[in-house]
């Protein structure tokens, strides 16, 4: 078990997600950096879909209850145990009563902690991912234990990763959405060439950019949206439908950000800068 | 003169594609969004998943899409194969709603706008037969078409930011029920005690695309 001190801005239990229901109007969901949680987990030897806790901006504060080896990645978010200072990107040995703790993020958003064997949170719709509606909370909340895995590892074997830098891409790669071949030439255009800005809306379901597009777009019929669906409203503003984002819209869909683009993004927030470079197949 | 595509191929994502129906050429494609998704389900190992708006479908595939021999054209030979398209066991569910005020904030001032009663406003809601074209915007939300045209309006200029799991609304020309609590900006109309979305059930939405509704007023008690 983990004790939840303090819980941090933004933190939540999230694995691969909900895939298949989409359907029934259920967003995927998912850890937002993929690529981080990969590695979180990789390097404790923990199948693909163990649940991890993302942690946004700054991290929680938690206590565990057993011993166990944890791992982190992503971006660099001061972790002590113990009041000493630890290494993302690395496997490290906990006891029983030891304290982990978080600064504020740097070199990215977001960190995810992987323990041996992953959270244990209960599946619903078989998913660990916390969301609103779903699991009874959308975020760890304090006070709470959450239930880990019982794994024993032996650190002497398994994977090792070279001490790798946080992912800091300010290119994102971007697919031409189903809509994209209504826009005028000068919005084409605009969407290559411009600086975009994230705004302050910006969460797990969407991030609205600062930049408006001059466009006369009508809406469409709602239509299926996926993570990554850029959608244009009426009056020009840039929506990224992020991992919770719902499953339908109808805005048209002017781009599509791939997989790669989607864990980099994940890595940014509020002011943060970037351009989209479209790419064909 | 070359046959005109009866759908648009889009690959919007390695692994997605959209394919897009001309609602001119065809206004009520529902019958073959319904029956061509089961029919590629059934044929296409390559298909994971398979969502869907008014016009459209969206195929998740389990690979790169660039790698699937004879691609889309195998789609558009199904396609031709089915001759005519019926969706398997659509179901009439008949969902209980209570249109007294005290769970229904907006009936008055939305029957005012629209210049019936309120009680005709409640006779014409619930006589009608809606038809669920698909599920989305929220985990258990059905897309219902059918909401007779007296009943159709403007949404509210300004949504509110909660509304109840339960309420039924209108706003435009559709009419629906909010499956969780959230945002919204239709016209709040009655509530309902039935659970649209159940997420500890295997299956978590008891409707499925193509499934006839009917609202049934019952009373408070």
């Amino acid at each position: 078990m983990i004790e939840v001190l303090l819980t941090g801005i933004h933190s939540s239990i999230q694995d691969l997600g909900r895939f298949g229901i989409q359907n029934t109007g259920v967003p995927i969901g998912g850890a937002m950096d993929l690529t981080a949680m990969q590695m979180a987990n990789s390097l404790l030897n923990n199948h693909k879909q163990s649940a991890v806790l993302e942690m946004c901006f700054k991290g929680p504060k938690l206590r565990f209850h057993q011993s166990t080896t944890i791992a982190l990645a992503g971006a660099d978010m001061n972790a002590k145990l113990n009041e000493k200072p630890i290494n993302n990107f690395r496997a490290i040995k906990i006891k029983e009563n030891d304290l982990l703790q978080f600064g504020n993020a740097q070199h990215g958003k977001r960190t995810y902690l992987a323990v041996a064997g992953g959270f244990k949170n209960p599946k619903i719709l078989n998913s660990r991912s916390q969301y609103q509606g779903i699991t009874p909370e959308a975020t760890i909340s304090k006070t709470k234990l959450i239930p880990i895995g019982q794994v024993d590892l032996n650190l002497q074997k398994g994977a090792r990763l070279t001490l790798t830098e946080p992912n800091q891409n300010d290119i994102i790669p971007v697919y031409n959405g189903p809509e994209f071949h209504l826009l005028p030439k000068k919005a084409q255009d605009q969407l290559a060439k411009q600086v975009f800005t994230i705004s302050n809306k910006n969460s797990r379901m969407a991030y609205v950019l600062v930049e408006k597009l001059v466009h006369e777009l009508p809406s469409i019929w709602t239509a299926p949206v996926l993570p990554g669906t850029i959608q244009c409203t009426p009056d020009g503003t840039l929506v990224i439908l992020m991992r919770d984002a719902q499953t339908t819209g109808g805005y048209p869909r002017v781009l599509q950000v791939s997989d790669e683009g989607i864990n980099s993004l994940a890595q940014k927030s509020t002011k943060d800068q970037f351009q989209f470079e479209l790419t064909s197949f | 003169m070359e046959k005109a595509l009866p759908f648009r191929f889009f690959i919007t994502h390695p692994k997605v594609a959209v394919l897009e129906w001309d609602t001119e050429a065809n206004p009520s494609p529902l019958k073959q969004l319904i029956g061509f998704q089961e029919a590629i389900l059934k044929e296409f190992n390559e298909v994971s998943q398979i969502t869907q708006g008014y016009r459209s479908l969206m195929l998740y595939h389990n690979c790169d899409i660039h790698y699937l021999e004879d691609y889309p054209n195998r789609l558009y030979l199904l396609f031709d194969s089915l001759s005519t398209f019926s969706f398997t066991k659509q179901k009439t569910w008949q969902i209980p709603v209570c249109y007294e005020e005290s769970m229904a904030p907006d009936i008055k001032s939305l029957a005012n706008q629209l210049n019936i009663s309120t009680a005709t406003l409640v006779r014409e809601h619930t006589s009608a037969n809606y038809q669920v074209n698909f599920i989305g915007f929220l985990p258990g939300f059905l897309y219902l078409s059918g909401l007779p045209k007296v009943l159709e309006c403007r949404r509210k200029s300004t949504p509110i930011p909660r509304v109840d799991r339960g309420s039924v609304g209108i706003g435009g020309k559709q009419t629906g029920i909010y499956p969780l609590e959230s945002p919204g900006g239709w016209h709040l109309i009655g509530k309902t005690p039935c659970s649209l979305f159940e997420p500890k059930k295997k299956n978590p939405c008891f409707a499925k695309a193509g499934d006839s509704i009917q609202f049934l007023s019952i009373s408070k008690l």
